[in-house]
């Protein structure tokens, strides 16, 4: 689809800084998005949650911008930004109207050169203490919001990158300014970092760059954490009490990593399973026989590992061993006959208009640009990307299901609390 | 390499000014008296329909989540299609049918590819114009929505907006109910009353719909007629809404055993969106706490650490409106919390700099253009000018109505709209480590209340 064939630019300064430019003058916006291929999986047991705390240590000045002025100087001219830190990386990213592009630049720049003269212990102290709040309010006081900590511990040993969560455990949550300025010095240097910019912007731009990013030194490029496929040799099954009204199901197996030789087909089997109305588990177990209140299936995959997760939320009353039972059996039954013809042609236009849909947004491009440049090495994978899902047909989900889904998983039960 | 000039101790200029232009808008009233609003809009080939129905909870009348299941069921058997059919055609098509409601509004939104754009409009009206409301149906989404209200009582923030908006408006409002109902009014609820319902409500008169895309005038104009021609109800009598009593201040709190944080808002009552100087509060409150650089965050989080986030707004209603602050703090800051939002509400009374509504004015002034990036944000803008009842001319002279509000103009405002002395503060949280932090604020009266916001 030529929609789907971007014309970018791509190149690399002197100190290792991978570029990406594309123009887009539909709206007088543009967007400055910054991969570090730094995230929770480069850290070590007992640090936990440094990447995701040092992501907001860059929101706190630098040499030449003061506390709060990155944020101030952003919203001062009606853009949009923020940061997020996953397993494989952190990302930085603004908005602007178009005029305003140098600003992010040098903005951007100071905190990739320019950070540690800037850290304090009051700074850091205070991050650490915003950082706990997160992860209260969004894990620990969330109904089953332990969950997903739960299920990373479980299914990966205590050395590989996913065994723990990217915000931290909580007892982690403490680090000294040397650890920080450690971090810094490994993982943020020009050579370790991809930049999108995206939308409306002139021939100058070019120069901009290598007037702002061009003078900054970069460190040696950090080694990166070894793949090691993991597997489960039995099932592993966990079960809580909690302060919820409904009981819920999670199981998760192993799969492969993002962009393997299944991972689009077990994209594919998720929607198939709980995409929607007709999906196999939902018609079956929301909408038929009334057992579950939701069911979510998905494939999450990154660059040391991937997962496949299914997740249902019983009625009242309704019993997790049956709700289990149902989807094993409908597992069962696709290993064996394979999906419809129709069930794949739902899931594939529904892909395809997504696809064009995800268009819309200019920095969400640019991410996604930095997204295939990372996994890809290619910024312009969308056709390619797009083929992935278009070219899955019945045996692929039949042997996908056959690989992995019939091997052991973690089975963890959230319980009401009685009393 | 040459050594670049750079002085990073100076801020970039800005390159020039840019230029941006709004979408046209059409509008247009059809022959059976539906209200269209149209804004092309042809970077992808996309086509967003977005449907406004007046008919949101506020017309409950007493049985509470009524509106809510009417517009669960709208899509759940149409036009001789049954659930599964329907949104299985809509699946195939690759578009995406969406209906959601609120305390005035039920919602109704499509969007297709342009080459799709003549069967999904034909099953978006289906939905609009004939859905079966069958008894089936009917016991299967109210047992869901029942389902749904039991898991209300798992989310601390949802129980602090439920048992606020039920302080705050009191009872006898109909703003102050759940838009979801009660498990008792829910279980009242007949397949009678949602016929009842839709057929008072769901008409072309009492309805807008916002077209965003590749398309055109013509090509709007004949997929109503042939799809939605037939369209009609008489619609009934709006009813009348009493403004709620005002009230001095209060604090209620609901227990929640081993909660790890304390979920906040505080607020009051606040003129209305049509009232008053709507472009200076709107600036008072991005000075106050409506962005990440605003004060309340820059106090509670970025200076004292209490809360991943802290946030202030008004919400309007169609007939209504309140102020309120918004945060969630670890347990042992939650009188720290309060203390420093009351002493925020009192200091913004006492005005504020010149520089800090140049800030706010260029903040918003410049934000414009980003507002009407995806077709949704343009549909969803069109749609705040059909409730409110906006000027046509509302966007063409939003910047300059922003330029024009003075320093006095967001002080007055200030002073009218921050009513400290009547401040409405709702809690959530553990009242064994919670509570006993609350003594230091002995004018307000202190009432315990289940997480439906029911005295106990």
């Amino acid at each position: 689809m030529k929609l789907l064939n971007l014309d970018y630019k791509k190149y690399t300064l002197a100190n290792g800084l991978n570029v990406i430019l594309y123009r887009d003058n539909s709206l007088p916006l543009v967007s400055v998005n910054i991969w570090y291929k730094v995230g929770s999986g480069n850290e070590k047991k007992g640090k936990t949650g440094l990447a995701h705390l040092f992501e907001h240590m860059m929101f706190q000045g630098s040499e030449n911008i003061q506390k709060e002025m990155h944020f101030r100087f952003i919203q001062e001219v009606g853009g949009s930004l923020n940061g997020s830190t996953n397993t494989d990386r952190t990302n930085y990213y603004e908005k602007v109207p178009s005029n305003f592009l140098e600003l992010v630049f040098w903005l951007e720049s100071d905190r990739m050169g320019f950070l540690t003269s800037a850290l304090t212990e009051e700074k850091l102290k205070n991050q650490i203490d915003v950082v706990r709040n997160e992860r209260l309010e969004r894990y620990e006081n969330q109904p089953y919001g332990l969950a997903w900590e739960i299920l990373s511990t479980n299914l990966y040993p205590e050395n590989h990158p996913y065994h723990w969560p990217t915000i931290g455990f909580m007892q982690d949550i403490n680090y000294t300014i040397e650890e920080v300025e450690n971090f810094y010095r490994a993982y943020y240097s020009p050579a370790n970092a991809s930049m999108v910019v995206a939308g409306d912007f002139g021939p100058a731009a070019e120069e901009m760059i290598e007037k702002y990013f061009g003078s900054i030194e970069s460190a040696q490029v950090p080694s990166q954490p070894e793949f090691v496929r993991v597997n489960l040799e039995k099932n592993i099954f966990i079960e809580r009490e909690e302060n919820v009204q409904l009981a819920r199901i999670y199981l998760a197996w192993h799969t492969e990593p993002a962009f393997g030789k299944y991972d689009a087909s077990l994209e594919m089997l998720a929607d198939i399973l709980s995409g929607s109305k007709n999906s196999r588990l939902y018609k079956n177990l929301v909408f038929e026989k009334e057992i579950a209140q939701d069911v979510t299936a998905y494939q999450h995959s990154g660059k040391f590992g991937g997962n496949f997760f299914i997740i249902a939320t019983a009625r009242p009353g309704a019993d997790l061993n049956i709700i289990k039972d149902e989807i094993l059996k409908e597992l069962n039954d696709i290993e064996n006959n394979g999906v419809e013809e129709r069930e794949l042609l739902r899931s594939k236009n529904g892909i395809k208009s997504g696809f064009i849909h995800s268009l819309q947004n200019i920095d969400a491009l640019a991410n996604q640009m930095n997204y295939y440049s990372f996994y890809l090495n290619e910024p312009n994978s969308f056709s390619y990307d797009l083929n992935r899902y278009e070219s899955v047909n019945s045996p692929a989900i039949k042997d996908a299901v056959k690989e992995y889904l019939t091997k052991p998983y973690v089975e963890l039960r959230i319980l009401p609390q009685k009393n | 390499m040459i050594k670049k000039n750079i002085n990073r101790k100076i801020k970039p200029e800005p390159s020039g000014e840019i230029e941006f232009k709004l979408p046209p808008v059409k509008e247009f009233t059809t022959s059976n008296g539906l209200k269209v609003l149209f804004a092309k809009k042809d970077k992808l080939p996309i086509v967003r329909f977005l449907l406004l129905v007046d008919a949101g909870s506020v017309y409950d009348s007493g049985k509470f989540g009524l509106a809510n299941l009417t517009a669960m069921m709208l899509d759940e058997g149409a036009g001789g299609l049954n659930a599964l059919q329907l949104i299985d055609e809509i699946d195939i098509l690759g578009s995406h049918l969406n209906i959601r409601s609120d305390e005035d509004t039920v919602y109704i939104s499509l969007q297709t590819l342009k080459e799709n754009i003549e069967r999904s409009f034909e099953i978006f009206s289906k939905v609009i114009a004939s859905p079966h409301f069958d008894e089936k149906d009917f016991q299967r989404e109210k047992r869901k929505a029942l389902t749904r209200i039991i898991q209300r009582k798992d989310n601390p923030d949802e129980i602090a907006d439920t048992i606020f908006e039920l302080k705050l408006y009191n009872k006898e409002n109909p703003y102050a109910h759940l838009p979801l109902g009660y498990e008792s009014t829910v279980n009242s609820i007949t397949i009678n009353d949602i016929q009842n319902y839709y057929k008072n409500y769901f008409s072309p008169q009492n309805s807008a719909l916002i077209v965003v895309g590749d398309t055109n005038e013509v090509e709007i104009q004949n997929l109503i007629n042939k799809y939605l021609g037939n369209w009609k109800n008489e619609p009934a009598e709006h009813i009348n809404i009493s403004p709620p009593l005002r009230r001095g201040s209060r604090i209620i709190f609901c227990h929640k055993k081993n909660a790890m944080q304390s979920e906040i808002r505080a607020g009051h009552l606040a003129s209305k969106r049509n009232e008053g100087n709507f472009f200076a509060r709107h600036l008072l409150n991005t000075i106050l706490g409506g962005q990440f650089s605003s004060r309340i965050n820059l106090n509670l989080r970025e200076d004292k650490g209490y809360t991943y986030g802290a946030f202030s707004r008004f919400n309007y209603f169609k007939r209504q409106a309140h102020f309120y602050v918004s945060t969630s703090v670890s347990t042992e800051n939650t009188g720290n919390a309060i203390e420093e939002i009351l002493n925020e509400l009192q200091k913004i009374r006492e005005g504020i700099t010149e520089q800090e509504l140049d800030f706010a004015k260029s903040s918003v002034i410049r934000r414009f253009p980003s507002n009407f990036e995806t077709y949704s944000q343009v549909a969803t803008n069109l749609s705040g000018r059909i409730i409110f009842s906006l000027p046509e001319d509302y966007f063409d002279t939003y910047i300059d109505n922003i330029k024009n509000v003075t320093l006095d103009d967001v002080n007055r405002e200030a002073v009218r709209e921050i009513l400290t002395e009547e401040t409405l503060i709702a809690i959530v949280g553990d009242k064994n480590k919670a509570a006993a932090q609350l003594k230091n604020f002995p004018n307000s009266v202190f009432i315990y209340v289940d997480e439906e916001g029911n005295e106990i």
